[in-house]
């Protein structure tokens, strides 16, 4: 039992006096940052860093990496509680999430994020421990083609994620992918839809452009309602999930735990299709009554398992490769690199303890986590039972600070304020944000991985049937727009949408 | 009293919290300057690209060991945007009292000729303090390509035209244009593939998608380690400690062909010259400190620190440099 005695290992480095401190340390900053706006895991860890250089690589390592799982977890909280979500992946949670907290159902959605992702989280790391190395090799099988193909799957997976009309879900798609194009070119360098505005040169940022559309959006809808009572429920319902919640999302948790798994081993953005796909799977496959969009919890179980899995796995490109699938591993690769370790193949054999201790500080991180979150589920929802004449105002605050110190960039304000009267137009037509925002996110990986393949090709698109992988994406986007757009089926999807 | 307009309409501008926070700011700075010599209260530092890259790690190492002989704190900021333009605007546009300086690569250089507008011209509105740092690039090669040296590289473009892709950190970036000055200097043929950071390009490195690169140090080192791609030259005008063993590209027969991601500490145009000699006299006897030389050396950068002239000067060369590389290379955003 070769990994058995490494797991071991692993938990004699975790669980030393200094290492379970400085992850309670990690796990507790990433859960503040995750709740408050503007600051996230990135600028958090960037913080920390000269700290870290004087700490024990392991330590600081686990300190960063309870932070970034902190901050998985801290994020669903404002995307359940008051509709804002944080970052691409909690955007998802915010669906049927925030729709629960309407209903007064706001303790069962926290408990059941926090239970789902602890899940998860442990699921994903003892994946990590077994199959770290040829889950390593699946990212390296990922050239330009093979993420094209994937992103286009993820596209139409997005008209099929909306409810109602197709048509809209359709222009909604269009759109994301326009406002997508604003800012620099990646290939030419050409500012493109920017007007002449400098705070466009690195396109619309994705915060104001969510917070808008989600958090402030809604609140103008709430408050044109002549009796402003409250855009949540007064009553708070029970604080914690009950059996029968829990027993209702189990085969959503298992199904997003293995999305998410397999879709964050992929740097190239597969960790932010995870919870998207989860949420289009469930409402595929979830057993009859599904109401999904008006509060149904497996729609808040299976995003979050697979949002919090593929952060966890997206942990293998980076110590077992060296790349980085997002900027917080990013600095945790610099930190390493100051510390003398070189993140790749190497590191399994040449520090094990290094690799198997961070291993094994995945669960203890999950656990308290876990246990930091759930107590503070009571907390939050007695912040619900704020009259919404209090609560909105927090929310315009909350937005606004947040937005402004992403990148202390005023032109951000002007975006936020753009999009939000944009998503109440949209609130009042109808027209779900969902597909817009993963067209807007998955749109410019699309075009830069599209141009890469065919740069690379010297411009022959049978580059894009060159590999089983690619090919199989594309035939499967292929089956999904075949199934929306033959009539019959569409009759049926339909009838299963009014339910 | 232009800085007081500029405050006034800002004011204007922003809601009433953030003009709250702006006069805070303006009082103290007055109370300050009146109350004792510079520096009088904490720098700003600003770092013009997101955290994670080689500015950022050098940024941040300055500015913690800038806090001894300066007597005041140093604050690291990132402030990202437009290839490093948002930041070095904003500290361009700020008050030269020496409170806000900005540090920054050879982009800085780069930008005035490759850009078609620049919110602000580098050689007006911004005064160098001081080089601090040098870093070569190392070129690396994919690990199945019969290429063990720049000869043999530039021998198997000749053979093979047109089959050699190189990745870069994105146009204009250095890596880009370090590859568009081999394929002037040794005549070979290459297309450019562009990534979002040079870290992005090594899984097509590795499967020998993208041919080669003009790589950072600090994201080649993990790569090259365990020979996952293969070095074969820095591009110093000595061998770089991290790579001892590799030859310098002008030890390899093509006279100066010398790459630099140097760094470098600017403030506005217009900062009293006593003002920027303390600060370079602190950056000075900052970067002697062997602490921070091991610092540095970890991402493969070199502490240098010039005097404010030689630095302009250098600066202005580099300018220069670049400026023929665009134009030869017909380079252009279109």
């Amino acid at each position: 039992m070769d990994v058995f005695s490494n797991i071991l290992l692993g938990f004699g480095v975790a669980l030393s006096p200094q290492n379970l401190v400085y992850c309670l340390i990690g796990s507790v900053l990433g859960t503040m940052v995750g709740v408050l706006p503007g600051i996230g895991p990135v600028t958090t860890v960037a913080l920390l860093l000269p700290i870290s250089f004087t700490l024990d690589p392991i330590s600081a390592l686990i300190m960063m990496a309870g932070i970034y799982y902190g901050a998985q977890y801290g994020g669903s909280t404002t995307a359940i509680l008051i509709n804002i979500p944080g970052e691409p992946s909690s955007v998802v949670t915010s669906l049927d999430g925030h729709q629960m907290a309407r209903q007064g159902r706001a303790g069962p959605a926290l408990g059941v994020a926090a239970l789902s992702s602890f899940f998860a989280g442990c699921v994903a790391a003892l994946l990590i421990a077994v199959g770290a190395p040829p889950l390593a090799q699946i990212a390296l099988q990922f050239g330009p083609a093979e993420y094209f193909s994937l992103m286009v799957c993820g596209l139409v997976a997005a008209v099929v994620l909306a409810h109602g009309s197709i048509v809209k879900a359709i222009g909604m798609v269009i759109l994301g992918l326009i406002f997508g194009l604003a800012g620099s070119d990646i290939n030419s360098g050409v500012r493109r839809f920017t007007y002449g505005l400098q705070g466009l040169a690195d396109g619309v940022e994705f915060v104001a452009l969510s917070m808008a559309i989600y958090g402030l959006a809604e609140v103008a809808v709430n408050l044109e309602k002549k009796e402003v009572k409250s855009g949540i429920a007064q009553s708070i319902g029970r604080v914690l999930p009950s059996w029968a919640d829990v027993r209702t999302c189990i085969p959503s948790v298992l199904r997003g735990t293995t999305l998410g798994s397999l879709l964050g081993v992929l740097p190239g953005g597969g960790a932010l299709l995870a919870s998207f796909a989860a949420y289009t799977l469930e409402k595929k496959v979830a057993r009859a009554p599904r109401n999904f969009g008006q509060g149904d919890i497996r729609g808040v179980a299976a995003p979050e398992a697979a949002n919090n899995a593929g952060a966890q796995t997206s942990m293998v490109p980076m110590l077992t490769l060296g790349i980085p699938s997002n900027p917080t591993m990013a600095l945790m690769i610099a930190a390493l690199m100051v510390h003398g370790v070189s993140p790749g193949p190497r590191v399994m054999t040449d520090r094990p303890e290094l690799f198997w201790g961070i291993v094994a500080s995945m669960w203890i991180a999950n656990l308290m986590l876990v246990i930091l979150n759930l107590p503070l589920v009571g907390l939050w929802v007695r912040l619900v039972r704020i009259p919404y004449r209090m609560m909105f105002v927090a929310i315009v605050a909350f937005c606004c600070v947040g937005t402004f110190t992403i990148n202390s960039n005023t032109a951000d304000l002007a975006v936020l304020a753009f999009f939000t009267v944009f998503g109440y137009i949209c609130l009042k037509l109808g027209c779900e944000p969902a597909p817009l925002i993963l067209g807007f996110v998955l749109g410019p990986m699309m075009e830069e991985n599209l141009r890469r393949a065919l740069l690379i090709s010297r411009g022959d698109p049978a580059i894009f049937l060159s590999s089983p992988i690619s090919i199989g994406f594309l035939l499967a986007a292929a089956f999904l727009l075949i199934v929306v757009a033959a009539p019959t089926i569409r009759r049926r999807r339909d009838e299963a949408m009014v339910e | 009293m232009k800085a007081n307009g500029e405050s006034v309409s800002t004011t204007l501008a922003c809601s009433v919290m953030l003009a709250v926070s702006f006069l805070a700011v303006a009082c103290a700075s007055v109370g300050g300057a009146w109350a004792q010599a510079y520096p009088a209260k904490p720098i700003r530092l600003v770092l013009p690209y997101s955290p994670g890259g080689i500015i950022d790690y050098v940024g941040r190492t300055l500015a913690q060991n800038l806090a001894g002989p300066l007597g005041q704190q140093v604050i690291a900021e990132n402030r990202p945007g437009a290839g490093g333009i948002t930041g070095t605007d904003a500290v361009a546009r700020s008050a030269p009292d020496g409170y806000t300086i900005v540090l920054m690569d050879p982009a800085i250089v780069i930008n005035p000729t490759l850009q078609p507008s620049m919110p602000y011209d580098l050689f007006k509105q911004l005064t160098t303090v001081s080089v601090v740092s040098s870093s070569p690039l190392v070129v690396v090669v994919a690990p199945e390509l019969p290429v063990k040296s720049m000869d043999d590289l530039v021998r198997y473009g000749k053979a093979n035209p047109g089959k050699l892709n190189f990745a870069s950190a994105g146009i204009g970036t250095t890596p880009n244009l370090a590859g568009e000055l081999l394929k002037l200097r040794a005549g070979i043929d290459a297309t450019h593939i562009p990534y979002k950071s040079i870290g992005q390009s090594y899984p097509d490195l590795m499967s020998n998608k993208v041919q080669f690169a003009f790589s950072s140090i600090a994201g080649a080192l993990p790569f090259t380690m365990d020979n996952r791609v293969r070095a074969i030259a820095t591009t110093g005008d000595t061998r770089n400690p991290v790579y001892p063993d590799l030859p310098t590209i002008v030890e390899t027969g093509l006279a100066g062909f010398e790459v630099d991601l140097w760094l470098g500490v600017f403030a506005p145009a217009g900062t009293p010259p006593d003002v920027v000699a303390r600060l370079n006299a602190a950056i000075t006897i900052a970067l002697k400190d062997p602490e921070l030389g091991k610092a540095f050396a970890k991402v493969g950068a070199m502490p240098r620190g010039t005097s404010s002239n030689d630095g302009a000067a250098f600066v202005r060369a580099e300018h220069a440099k670049w400026k023929k590389v665009i134009e030869d290379a017909k380079i252009k955003l279109d």
